[in-house]
C-alpha cells in the first residue's frame, strides 16, 4: 500500500485514541475536582495540564480546565485537535474506510466544532463526545478488513495508549488525592471494575500495577504491547520489506512487561517511564521504516 | 402523659423562621438562587438523562425507573453530624447486645426489663437462630437507622433498620450525578466523601468470616433480577469486586456451603444476603422459598459460613421493641442515649390504646413488623373509613401495631416541578458498618424527601424521592499536597516527563509547516479546478519557473 495511506491509517489509530483518552481523564479529573475539595483547584489543574504537555497559563477553576483541555483544533494534544487530526486523516484514506467510520468521526468532530455545552455541563458533553469515539473504534472492529491498513491503525492506537497510559500514571493521582485518587485514576482508563473484580484492596500501588502490568485488561501497558507486537506481526505475515527494527522494539517491550512479576515501586516507574520511552522510538521506526518521504522540491515559493 | 401536639411550624434545614438563610447554608443559597427556574430545570433534563443513561434505576411493580434525585442537595454542619455519627454507633453498640442476649442467655428477658411475650410473638424472632455465634461478634454488620430532625431541629430515631437496608447505592450515585450535572454547587464546599463504602464494608465482611478462614470468600446473595433493589445488589458486588450470586448458584454439603462455577465448587465464606430471612433456607424456615440455599442455617451453626446480616435481627427492629431501645442503651452501655426516640404508645397497655383510639385522627399507625411505608396509616390525611378500619386492627391485634403522634419534620428547598423550590419533608438513613472493632458511619446517609406538597411518607416505594447529602468536613483539614511534591515517585525518583516531544507527537497531514500549507492550498485549487472545469489540465497548476 501507499506510504501515505499507511501513514494516515497510522495516525488515525493514535489520533482516536488520544481524543477518547484525554476525553475520558478529563471527565474523570473534573469529576474529581468537584468531589474531592482537598487539593486547591489551581493545583489540580496543573497536574493534568503538565502531564498532558499543555501550557498552563493560569488555569485555576475546574471550567477553565475543561476549555484548556478541549482546546482548539490547532493543537492536536487537546481532544478538539486530536480529533480534528483524526478527521483529517479519515479524509485522506476516506476511499479505503468504511462509510460508517468516516460519518462517526465526523458526528464527533462536528459535535465539538458546533461547541456542545462544554461550559454548562462539562460531564454531560464529555460523556457525548466519548460515546462518539467509541463508536469510532467499534466500527472499525467489525467493518475492516484484516489487512495492512488495519495492522497500521492497531499498531498507532496501541503505542498511543501506552503513552496515554503513562501520562495519565505521571498524575500520580495516589498521592494528591489520598482518599478518591485511586479509584478516580482507575475509572480514567475505565479499570475500575476489572480492577476490583480482580479482588485486590484498592490503594496507589496496587491500581498502578494493574495498569503496567495485568495481563487480562486490554488497556495496560503490557497488553497494548502484545497488541502492537501483534500488530507488527501481522504486517509482516503480509509481507512488507521492513520490520525487524520495529519488531525488536515493541517485542522487547512485551516480553520485558510480560516477564516482570511484580516489581517493587522503584522498579515500577522504571517500567512507566521504559515503556513510555520505548512507543516513542516505535514510533520514530515506524516513521523511518515504513513512512518516509522525499521532501517535495519546491521550484518557488 | 403529654398531649398531642396540635400543629407546629416544621423546622426548616436551610431558612430561619425570619426567610434568611441559615449561616451553614449560605453558600449554597447563594449558588442556588444563581440558576433560576429555568437553569434548574435545564438540569434536571440533564440529571434524568445521565440517570436514565446510567441505568440507576429501582424497580417498582413491574417498571424500572429511576429514583428521582433533587437537584439541591442537603447540608449537615460538621457539628451536628458529630452527634447523629455518636448517637447512631451507641444505638447499634446497644442494639448488637440486645441480640447477643437475646439469641444467648436472655438477662434482659429474665430480668423482665422487656416482656418476654413481646420478643416471642414477633415475626422476627427466629428460635433457629438461638445460639448461632458471631465469629467476631457482629450480628448488625449493615444497618440503616432513620432519622428525624422535629420541630426544633433535633435529631430522633424514627426506626431502626437491621436487617437489610436498602439505599446506599443511591447515596454514592447521587453524589456522581449531582457532580456531573451541578459542579457549580460544590466549589464552596468541602464535602466529605462517601466513595469508601464499598471498601468499609468489604473489610466488615471479611473481618466477619469464620474462625481460621484467612483469606475468605465473601459474596453478596440477592433474589435476582426482579427485586426492587436489584440495582444496589448488583452495584455493592460490583464495587467491592464479588460474585453476585442467587440461591441457585450456592448449595449446602457437608455443612459447608460452595458456588458453582465453571471450575467446580469453591467454597463460599461470608454472605451478604439480601433477601429475607425467612426465604434463606427452606429447611429451616419458609419451606416454599425457591430463593434460598437448603441446608445454609446448619453451615451457619456449624460455623462455616457467616450470614450478614445475621438470620432474625428483625427483633431488634420490630417497631414494638423500638419504643425499649432508650432502656436498652442504659442498661447495657450504661449510657443516657444520644439520639432520643419518637414518642410511642405501648398498645398492649389498655390506657394508653384507649387514648390513642381516641385521637387517632392525629396518630400515625404503623404495623410493627412491617417497612417500606406499607400499611401505614397517616391520622390527619386518612379518609374517615380508613381510620375506622385502624381502630378495628388495633383493637383485634395490639401487638400488630404502633402508634405515634405525628411529628413534622424537618424541610429542605427542593425543586419541584415547574422549576420553582419549595420546602419538602426530609429524613435521613445513615449507613454503619459495623467490623467488630468499629462502626463506621458513612458521612451523609440517604435523605429522602416526600415529593408531594405536604406529605409525610418518604418511602422511594410510596413515591419519594432523594437527595445528596453533605456533612461538611471538619475546619481542621488535612495539609493538602502542593504541585511541587507530587510528579515525585515514592522513592524519591522524578518520572521523566515528557517522554515525547509535541512534534513527535503529531504526524505530517496536519503539522502546519509551509510546506504542506501550501501543498493544501494546491490541493483545492486542483479541486475547484476540477470542479468549473475551465482551468485545464492539472499540469497547468505547475508553478511557472
Amino acid at each position: 500500500m501507499l506510504s501515505r495511506i499507511a501513514e494516515s491509517f497510522f495516525w488515525l489509530g493514535r489520533y482516536v485514541e488520544r481524543a477518547e483518552a484525554t476525553t475520558r481523564l478529563l471527565a474523570e479529573h473534573h469529576q474529581l475536582l468537584t468531589e474531592d475539595r482537598s487539593v486547591p483547584d489551581a493545583v489540580g489543574c496543573a497536574v493534568l495540564l503538565e502531564s498532558l504537555g499543555l501550557p498552563d497559563t493560569g488555569t485555576d477553576t475546574p471550567r477553565a480546565l475543561v476549555r484548556a483541555v478541549v482546546g482548539s483544533e490547532a493543537d492536536p494534544t487537546t481532544i478538539s485537535g486530536s480529533v480534528a487530526s483524526a478527521r483529517a486523516n479519515a479524509r485522506a484514506v476516506r476511499d479505503s474506510l468504511s462509510q460508517d467510520t468516516f460519518e462517526a468521526l465526523n458526528a464527533a468532530h462536528l459535535a465539538i466544532s458546533r461547541g456542545i455545552a462544554f461550559a454548562t455541563s462539562p460531564g454531560v458533553a464529555l460523556h457525548e463526545v466519548l460515546e462518539r469515539l467509541l463508536v469510532v473504534n467499534g466500527i472499525v472492529d467489525w467493518t475492516m478488513p484484516r489487512d495492512e491498513a488495519y495492522h497500521f491503525l492497531v499498531l498507532g492506537r496501541e503505542l498511543e495508549r501506552i503513552d496515554m497510559i503513562g501520562r495519565l500514571l505521571a498524575m500520580r493521582h495516589d498521592l494528591m488525592w489520598p482518599s478518591s485518587g485511586a479509584a478516580a485514576a482507575l475509572r480514567a482508563a475505565g479499570a475500575l471494575s476489572p480492577f476490583l473484580r480482580s479482588g485486590k484492596p484498592i490503594t496507589g500501588v496496587n491500581a498502578r500495577h494493574f495498569l503496567v502490568l495485568d495481563s487480562t485488561f486490554p488497556r495496560s501497558m503490557r497488553s497494548c504491547a502484545a497488541d502492537a507486537e501483534e500488530a507488527v506481526r501481522g504486517l509482516q505475515r503480509l509481507g512488507v520489506s521492513d520490520g525487524s527494527l520495529l519488531l525488536r522494539e515493541v517485542g522487547m517491550l512485551r516480553s520485558e512487561l510480560e516477564y516482570a512479576g511484580l516489581p517493587e515501586t522503584e522498579g515500577l516507574d522504571r517500567y512507566i517511564t521504559e515503556s513510555t520511552e520505548a512507543a516513542t522510538r516505535a514510533t520514530n521506526e515506524v516513521n523511518r521504516a515504513f513512512f518516509r518521504q522525499h521532501g517535495t522540491v519546491v521550484w518557488s515559493h | 402523659m403529654a398531649d398531642v401536639p396540635t400543629f407546629i411550624a416544621p423546622f426548616d434545614e436551610m431558612l430561619l423562621p425570619d426567610g434568611a438563610a441559615r449561616p451553614s447554608h449560605q453558600d449554597l443559597c447563594t449558588a442556588i438562587a444563581d440558576f433560576g427556574a429555568k437553569g434548574l430545570q435545564e438540569r434536571a433534563t440533564q440529571r434524568d438523562a445521565y440517570l436514565d443513561r446510567h441505568g440507576i434505576t429501582f424497580t417498582l411493580g413491574e417498571r424500572e425507573r429511576p429514583l428521582p434525585m433533587d437537584l439541591i442537595p442537603r447540608v449537615i454542619p460538621a457539628d451536628e453530624w458529630r452527634r447523629v455519627e455518636a448517637g447512631v454507633i451507641q444505638r447499634i453498640r446497644a442494639l448488637e447486645a440486645f441480640l447477643a442476649d437475646i439469641y444467648g442467655p436472655g438477662k434482659v428477658l429474665a430480668e423482665g426489663l422487656v416482656p418476654r411475650a413481646l420478643i416471642t410473638t414477633s415475626s422476627h424472632f427466629h428460635r433457629q437462630a438461638w445460639g448461632i455465634s458471631a465469629p467476631n461478634g457482629v450480628r448488625i454488620h449493615v444497618s440503616g437507622i432513620d432519622l428525624i430532625r422535629d420541630e426544633e431541629g433535633r435529631f430522633r430515631v424514627l426506626e431502626d433498620n437491621l436487617r437489610n437496608p436498602s439505599g446506599v447505592s443511591y447515596v454514592l450515585e447521587n453524589r456522581r450525578t449531582l457532580a456531573h450535572v451541578l459542579p457549580e454547587v460544590f466549589a464552596h464546599h468541602q464535602v466529605r466523601s462517601v466513595s469508601e463504602y464499598p471498601l468499609r464494608l468489604l473489610e466488615a465482611l471479611r473481618a466477619a468470616a469464620p474462625v481460621g478462614i484467612i483469606d475468605p470468600t465473601v459474596v453478596v446473595l440477592t433474589p435476582g433480577v426482579h427485586n426492587s433493589a436489584h440495582y444496589e445488589h448488583a452495584f455493592l458486588a460490583r464495587n467491592m469486586g464479588i460474585e453476585l450470586v442467587e440461591g441457585r448458584d450456592l448449595y449446602c454439603r457437608e455443612n459447608t456451603v460452595w458456588m458453582r462455577t465453571t471450575s467446580g465448587p469453591e467454597p463460599v465464606h461470608v454472605i451478604y444476603r439480601r433477601i429475607d430471612d425467612d426465604f434463606l433456607d427452606p429447611v429451616h424456615l419458609r419451606p416454599d422459598s425457591v430463593l434460598g440455599i437448603p441446608g445454609i442455617v446448619n453451615a451457619a451453626r456449624a460455623g462455616n459460613v457467616t450470614i450478614a446480616n445475621a438470620i432474625g435481627n428483625g427483633v431488634a427492629d420490630d417497631k414494638a421493641v423500638y419504643r425499649y431501645v432508650p432502656r436498652l442503651i442504659e442498661y447495657y452501655l450504661e449510657e443516657d442515649p444520644i439520639l432520643p426516640n419518637v414518642d410511642t404508645y405501648d398498645l398492649g397497655d389498655p390506657d394508653q390504646r384507649a387514648f390513642v383510639l381516641a385521637n387517632i385522627e392525629r396518630m400515625v399507625v404503623k404495623p410493627s413488623d412491617g417497612s417500606g411505608g406499607y400499611g401505614l396509616v397517616m391520622g390527619p390525611s386518612a379518609s374517615d373509613a380508613e381510620l375506622t378500619r385502624a381502630a378495628a386492627d388495633i383493637e383485634a391485634e395490639p401487638r400488630a401495631w404502633i402508634a405515634q403522634p405525628v411529628v413534622t419534620f424537618s424541610t429542605c428547598p427542593t425543586v419541584v416541578d415547574d422549576g420553582d423550590v419549595q420546602p419538602r419533608h426530609v429524613d435521613l438513613r445513615p449507613f454503619a458498618v459495623n467490623d467488630g472493632t468499629r462502626v463506621y458511619v458513612l458521612p451523609g446517609g440517604l435523605s429522602r424527601v416526600a415529593l408531594p406538597e405536604g406529605s409525610l411518607v418518604v418511602n422511594s416505594s410510596q413515591g419519594g424521592g432523594s437527595k445528596d447529602t453533605w456533612v461538611i468536613a471538619d475546619d481542621v483539614a488535612a495539609p493538602s499536597p502542593s504541585a511541587e511534591d507530587v510528579p515525585e515517585a515514592d522513592n524519591g525518583v522524578a518520572v521523566a516527563w515528557p517522554p515525547a516531544s509535541p512534534a513527535e507527537r503529531a504526524n505530517s497531514p496536519v503539522a502546519h509547516d509551509d510546506r504542506l500549507i501550501q501543498q493544501e492550498r494546491q490541493q483545492q485549487q486542483q479541486h475547484e479546478a476540477q470542479d468549473d472545469g475551465r482551468k485545464g489540465a492539472p499540469s497547468a497548476e505547475v508553478p511557472p519557473c
